[in-house]
């Protein structure tokens, strides 16, 4: 069932695009390869949407923690950004479900999400706070002078304002989190990263497996490039 | 309009006023000069509440917004600030940065609102830069801007705190004229600047701001062309003050013409004023030394005055003792030194009252 034999041109590109073929129908084609990898990509995807906004909120709440006037609430805020800050996203999902979950009944997705949520959500509470203070807090001033209230002159002037400033660091923090998720294999879950491992190791073609997996986060990082220029592709910039 | 009751402020130790009262009119045009430093923002921004005062009361139209329960935003609303930063809006176009507020805190309706802020723009000349962003006009066109903005909620009063400090010298007379038109329409306002030419025709009244508090105030034409108080007088005049006593009849005399000489130089006086400064001085101080402290150790006070403004420089010369004026036998050939003087100065008079003498030259 060879189909990608070519007919004419260098005999060594013909026998390099005949090699790729084979492979790609022996990985991707035979026994629904495909469809193995289409599943770990969706686990791969879904645990980083949950986890980035599920971090996101830890962010957020963390940030507010962190700038704000109680000193208990900040150095509170401070050590735990630290911790999950400095701890390798990897070993801190392996505490979780060998440690702190262990003896319970979670699904070892819902604990990855856990850890992952934790660890984005202490450099996104970062991301915040720089966006917050590179802001000009004398417009805030000139909008309360307005009568705006506190509040609304955040969500006014000083949101917009840091959610531009934030947008390219917290894109990037968004690939780096795709990213780290291939390591989820630790833990026994079938996620991208393992599927194409396994697939290797089946057809003792490893090289053409793991490399297409490798042209996959790539696509995806485009693809969160994509979705981030949509948005704001109107304004002009600051 | 505005009232303040002994309004006190201080960072940490440092005070920056105390027992503070002003009272501002409907419809007067209010200027705030002094030096660098003296808490004319400070001022500006207490009345605001944007600083807590840490004593005193603030009434604005009778009603005292110091109070526990006053809703701050509801006054803010009727009180317009304009900063020597502008600090509009980076995010939203000229338009949108002026219909903010009335939007979202009047409630007004979109249409009406836009129409508002075309007619505000047209009025300080920017109608054509309607969808620019802050960024892309001059520090003239953002204040400008900055004052629309303002103006937009249609303010009770404004307050401009130094409006033209960060502009160059080129983009300053636009928003002067735009702040003139203002105070000619009857807008309440209060102006801290430095140009001294601007608040002298445009204000009503002035308040000169120093030691703490109000030091000198009253109508524009009082404190620009006859200020009572000493501090007042050398702001006004740009005045830079040189000052040195004689105590003992064997003082350094080199020493003290140098120190003139240095004083001189740092203001740029020219040479021969200089030379003449220092002849009359040796002159007058050889001549009381030998006509009043005979027998007795002087008791010697002079300073010298510059004024920056008019290129002035004024002597004032004080001697305790009985009376004793060396200008009375001035064609006397031996008192040289007198006719020397004479010779120099434009003006020179004297004055005695409780046992001091003074003597005035101008040169």
């Amino acid at each position: 069932m060879n189909l990608y034999v070519l007919k004419t041109g260098d005999l060594s590109l013909v026998e390099f695009v005949n090699s790729v073929a084979n492979s790609f129908d022996k990985n991707i084609i035979d026994n629904n390869g495909w469809l193995v990898i289409l599943k770990g990509l969706e686990i791969t995807l879904f645990i980083s949407i949950t986890a980035l906004l599920a971090g996101t909120i830890i962010g957020a709440l963390l940030c507010s923690m962190r700038i704000s006037k109680v000193g208990a609430l900040k150095i509170s805020a401070k050590i735990v950004i630290a911790f999950l800050r400095g701890s390798p996203v990897l070993l801190l999902l392996m505490v979780f479900y060998y440690v702190v979950f262990a003896n319970s009944r979670f699904d070892a997705v819902f604990i990855a999400i856990i850890a992952f949520a934790l660890n984005s959500g202490a450099h996104i509470a970062e991301i915040m706070r720089s966006a917050l203070s590179a802001v000009d807090v004398r417009q805030l001033e000139a909008a309360r002078m307005l009568g705006f209230s506190k509040i609304r002159a955040f969500m006014a002037i000083t949101l917009p304002q840091a959610t531009r400033i934030a947008k390219p660091v917290y894109q990037s923090a968004t690939i780096n989190l795709v990213q780290w998720t291939s390591v989820v294999g630790y833990v026994s879950i079938t996620d991208l990263t393992r599927t194409v491992n396994n697939i290797g190791a089946r057809t003792g073609d490893p090289f053409f497996a793991l490399f297409f997996g490798i042209l996959i986060y790539l696509a995806i990082s485009y693809m969160v490039n994509f979705i981030f220029s949509l948005q704001g592709r109107k304004k002009i910039t600051l | 309009m505005i009232r303040t009751v002994n309004l006190y402020k201080r960072f940490g130790e440092l005070t920056v006023f105390s027992d503070l009262n002003i009272h501002i009119q409907k419809g007067e045009c209010v200027a705030v000069i002094g030096p660098s430093g003296t808490g004319k923002s400070v001022l500006f921004r207490t009345l605001a509440l944007l600083e807590r005062p840490d004593g005193g009361q603030v009434f604005i139209n009778g009603k005292e917004i110091t109070g526990r329960d006053v809703n701050i935003n509801k006054v803010r609303e009727k009180f317009g600030m304009v900063y020597q930063g502008f600090h509009l809006f980076s995010h939203l176009n000229v338009l949108d940065n002026i219909t903010l507020a009335p939007l979202k805190v009047k409630k007004v309706d979109r249409k009406e609102a836009r129409e508002r802020a075309m007619e505000l723009l047209s009025m300080v000349g920017l109608s054509e830069k309607f969808s620019s962003f802050p960024h892309q006009l001059s520090g003239g066109q953002q204040q400008r801007v900055a004052i629309a903005r303002s103006l937009a909620m249609d303010p009770d009063i404004i307050l401009f705190d130094e409006p033209t400090s960060a502009l160059d010298p080129s983009m300053t007379g636009e928003v002067l004229a735009i702040i003139r038109k203002l105070a000619r329409s009857g807008l309440t306002m209060m102006i801290s600047t430095h140009e001294m030419g601007f608040a002298q025709d445009v204000a009503s009244r002035v308040i000169y701001m120093d030691e703490k508090g109000i030091y000198e105030e009253g109508p524009a034409e009082q404190i620009f062309n006859n200020p009572q108080r000493e501090k007042t007088r050398m702001f006004i005049r740009k005045l830079k003050v040189f000052s040195y006593s004689i105590i003992s009849r064997g003082f350094d005399m080199v020493s003290m013409n140098v120190q003139i000489e240095m004083f001189c130089q740092k203001y740029n006086i020219e040479l021969k004023k200089i030379n003449h400064i220092q002849l009359v001085l040796e002159e007058l101080i050889l001549e009381v030394l030998a006509g009043l402290y005979t027998d007795v150790q002087p008791q010697i006070e002079f300073t010298v005055e510059f004024s920056e403004e008019r290129g002035e420089i004024l002597i004032t010369f004080n001697c305790k003792g009985r009376e004793f004026n060396p200008f009375v036998n001035k064609d006397d050939a031996d008192h040289l030194g007198i006719i020397l003087i004479s010779g120099i100065s434009k003006k020179i008079s004297h004055n005695y009252s409780n046992g001091l003498n003074t003597i005035n030259i101008n040169i």
